[in-house]
């Protein structure tokens, strides 16, 4: 899990603050970590997927329940194939302004397409994964929503999972 | 606020909490604009009755008798935001 002390740095001063106000009670704290685990072969050599909060979905698909207000805990499967024009964004809670111009900067499906094809990551999985972070329930997020998509993110074979919030 | 601070608000009937969550919700995590919002949304559909337009009334009863109360407390929810974009004042650009 994330270091607060060092996200903090990542963040817009008083960010933190404010949604701890806000939003009381919604910030996960945790006692337990999952260590990181270690490349078992280059990464020109893997197969790598990518895990996001943005609410990326493909055209089409149901549409992710942004006003639900304890949360949407599905995911969508975007296939790594596709290109921006293929997909939307479903979320209020993050500024999408910049994102709607160009998705890469949210959901970097083009770059990550580019490594793959120059070599610099051994393949992508035929899939990537995107959910809203927007969800009052952690348990249901850990136990339900993270374990769903690491199924998922296994069946499809891949090596790495590259993970991202909005 | 997490699920489980909502929960223990309702065994406490405090209900002073759930709506200031309504209200956070509504207004991205500010509550004073979640209050305008729901103004937003209520003075939109008032509108919209002014002129008595015809109305769908037997799907109006059909839903309320055959949905859930889940269902349709959801649904209150997607009328909100409905009626609020329909405003054209559309705040949520996720700015906290």
């Amino acid at each position: 899990m994330t270091d607060n002390s060092d996200a903090a740095q990542q963040l817009r001063p008083g960010l933190w603050q404010t949604i701890n106000e806000r939003y009381p009670g919604s910030m996960i704290t945790k006692e337990s970590y999952v260590s990181l685990a270690r490349l078992r072969k280059p990464l020109r050599e893997s197969r790598l997927t990518f895990v996001s909060t943005g609410g990326v979905q493909p055209k089409g698909t149901l549409p992710f329940d942004t006003v639900h207000p304890v949360g949407d805990y599905t995911f969508r499967r975007v296939p790594s194939h596709l290109k921006p024009a293929d997909l939307e964004i479903h979320q209020l809670k993050y500024p999408t302004a910049g994102a709607m111009r160009d998705l890469n900067v949210i959901f970097p499906i083009e770059r990550l397409q580019e490594l793959a094809a120059e070599g610099i990551i051994g393949s992508l999985a035929p899939n990537f994964f995107s959910f809203i972070g927007y969800n009052m329930n952690p348990e249901a997020l850990e136990r339900t929503l993270a374990e769903d998509i690491a199924e998922a993110v296994e069946a499809d074979g891949a090596d790495v999972a590259l993970l991202s919030p909005a | 606020m997490s699920l489980q601070y909502l929960k223990e608000a309702v065994a406490n009937n405090d209900t002073e909490k759930l709506i200031r969550y309504v209200r956070m919700h509504f207004g991205d995590g500010d509550e004073a604009a979640g209050r305008k919002e729901i103004d937003k949304a209520w003075t939109q559909a008032l509108k919209l009755l002014l002129d008595v337009p015809e109305t769908d009334r037997e799907f109006i009863l059909e839903t309320l008798a055959e949905k859930n109360a889940a269902t349709l407390a959801h649904l209150f929810f997607h009328l909100h935001f409905y009626f609020v974009r329909r405003s054209g004042e559309w705040i949520h650009d996720g700015q906290l």
